[in-house]
């Protein structure tokens, strides 16, 4: 579902991503972890087509979208949620929702209010990631745990069948935090999902493999439980962030 | 209000504006009120049209006088060249040419944000300005173009300046009801995604290079319509309605009634209308620089109104309701 291969980014003579390959199967959730810098952003940059590759090749659900822009790669089903929020702020939840469940049809229809339709597909989406009843407030009314439930909302709107989620539960709370990690658990597993995050309890929690990024190489790829167990890991990152805490 | 009440003030109201010199003739004999309320008409249009890229899309465009100009030359070209006064022809054409030419500036600019796209629309359009300009043989250059023939509509000559005044008043209301589908329609939403966060808009696959240039096309389609009325009404056409001067102008109108509303352009046209035409004849001769006070007028908005006549209506409405 997600094929990269040998993917190379380099800004200037910083070498941001340094021939990653990495292969993902359909359904499967895929965490993405590794100290600052390691490169998970650029990565996640460069699967969306935000940022272009410098060498390698990115291929989304069996076709190689390498030369595709981000808005190509979006109708093919690729979601994304940012790590800063990216939402419409004069905009109400519920608009905010329909501008994705509207990208499918098109914006080419003017002269004509949006069907009932998408409204109710939108205020189905913002019921399920626990927004009911704030259909009508401005996203920049919102509480900051609430908007990113309403990136979350925005991004399964889109009906896709990539969803890359780049820190979502950053700055929230814990019980905001348990709630978006269990609405993610909850995900129909069709959907393949690759996920950078530094809580690692929401790791463990949803990924069935993880990935260990560090200075723009995979360094460590496996299981769960065998990424929790391997030294190397325990060193660059896991180790870290232990005596941090 | 049910909506059928408020489309009864709407039907209403519009048809007051459009008979407006019938029912005024008792006490306007010199026209000097249907003359003024059809160019403000005009300049309604023409700032609703900029407005499409100003307030809803977030383009702050710079040159949407070369559409204007176009249009208004356009149609005056069309109609000596093909030898034919008729409205649907020489209009046809305006509308035609200044979307041909947006279209054409439109793939040079979209691509650009903010005051890169600014500098960039203002130069394009200096670029027609100077073609009208220079190309005397087809423009008629500094002297402008005269001889624009006159709207008819079959045999119905619309050349007088009552049926001139309810061509541009039926075509105003038919705009600003375009404008008022528009911003309710998915297009509309669209063109708002596009001015808050053109980065989310593209992730969530919108081709927003292509909405910005489709909706820089209608703004300029409807700019060349507002240009071939005015070409209408003074029969002349001159380098001017291209140049900057006209594009600040229908800036200026945006940013004073309130940018990104339906009411804030059609309020600013009034506005602009009063200072150019009825305030300097109130003052001394000496006070009479209408293009100083506008530019007072305009600072005074950008300083302490920011969301223009339509804002500070707004803010004083919700305080007498709030007593």
């Amino acid at each position: 579902m997600i094929e990269i291969r040998q993917l190379r980014r380099a800004f200037g003579g910083v070498v941001a991503l340094d021939g990653v390959s990495l292969t993902i199967p359909e359904g499967e959730r895929r965490a993405v972890i590794g100290p600052n810098g390691a490169g998970k952003t650029t990565l996640i940059n460069l699967l969306t087509g935000e940022i272009r590759p410098t060498g390698g090749a990115v291929r989304l659900v069996g076709l190689d979208v390498t030369a595709l822009r981000s808005w190509q790669r979006a109708r093919l089903g690729l979601a994304h949620v940012y790590q800063r929020t990216e939402l419409f702020p004069p905009l109400s939840a519920r608009e905010n929702v329909a501008l994705a469940v509207a990208a499918r049809r098109g914006p080419y229809r003017v002269l004509r209010a949006a069907p009932p339709s998408e409204h109710a597909d939108a205020d189905a989406m913002l019921d399920r990631v626990g927004l009911a009843g704030r259909e009508e407030v401005l996203a920049r009314a919102l509480s900051h745990g609430e908007r990113r439930q309403l990136e979350l909302a925005v991004a399964l709107a889109q009906g896709p069948r990539v969803l890359l989620l780049d820190e979502p539960t950053a700055g929230m709370s814990p019980v905001e935090t348990a709630r978006i990690t269990e609405l993610v658990a909850g995900l129909d597993r069709t959907l393949t999902i690759l996920i950078v995050e530094h809580d690692m309890d929401v790791v463990f929690r949803l990924a069935d493999r993880v990935t260990v990024l560090h200075e723009g190489r995979v360094i460590a790829d496996g299981t769960a439980a065998e990424v929790r167990g391997d030294a190397l890991v325990h060193d660059v990152y896991l180790g870290k962030a232990v005596t941090v805490a | 209000m049910t909506p059928l009440a408020r489309w009864t003030l709407v039907a209403v109201g519009a048809t007051a504006l459009v008979t407006f010199p019938y029912w005024s003739a008792a006490w306007e004999s010199t026209r000097f009120a249907t003359t003024l309320l059809r160019d403000a008409l005009i300049l309604a249009i023409f700032a609703l049209s900029l407005d499409i890229l100003v307030g809803r899309a977030g383009m702050p465009s710079l040159g949407h006088a070369a559409f204007f100009g176009g249009g208004a030359y356009a149609a005056g070209i069309a109609g000596q060249r093909l030898a034919t006064d008729q409205l649907p022809v020489t209009l046809g054409a305006a509308a035609l040419f200044a979307a041909v030419l947006a279209f054409v500036i439109g793939i040079l600019v979209v691509r650009s944000e903010g005051i890169f796209f600014l500098m960039l629309t203002l130069a394009l359009a200096q670029i027609v300005f100077a073609i009208a300009f220079q190309w005397t043989a087809v423009t008629g250059g500094s002297n402008g173009l005269s001889g624009v023939g006159r709207p008819m509509l079959g045999a119905v000559d619309l050349s007088s300046p009552d049926l001139t005044y309810v061509l541009v008043a039926v075509t105003f209301i038919v705009a600003a009801l375009v404008v008022w589908g528009l911003a309710r329609s998915p297009y509309g939403r669209a063109l708002i995604g596009v001015r808050e966060n053109e980065r989310r808009m593209r992730a969530l696959g919108y081709d927003t290079a292509r909405l910005r240039l489709s909706a820089f096309v209608l703004a300029g389609t409807m700019a060349g319509i507002a240009g071939a009325l005015s070409a209408y009404s003074t029969r002349f056409v001159s380098a001017q309605d291209a140049g900057l001067g006209n594009s600040v102008r229908a800036f200026v109108t945006v940013l004073v009634g309130g940018a990104g509303t339906l009411g804030g352009p059609i309020a600013g046209s009034a506005l602009v209308s009063l200072i150019e035409r009825v305030v300097p004849s109130l003052l001394p001769p000496e006070l009479r620089i209408s293009e100083a006070i506008l530019g007072v007028v305009f600072i005074a908005f950008v300083l302490f109104a920011r969301q223009g006549m339509v804002g500070l209506g707004r803010s004083a409405w919700l305080r007498v309701r709030s007593r």
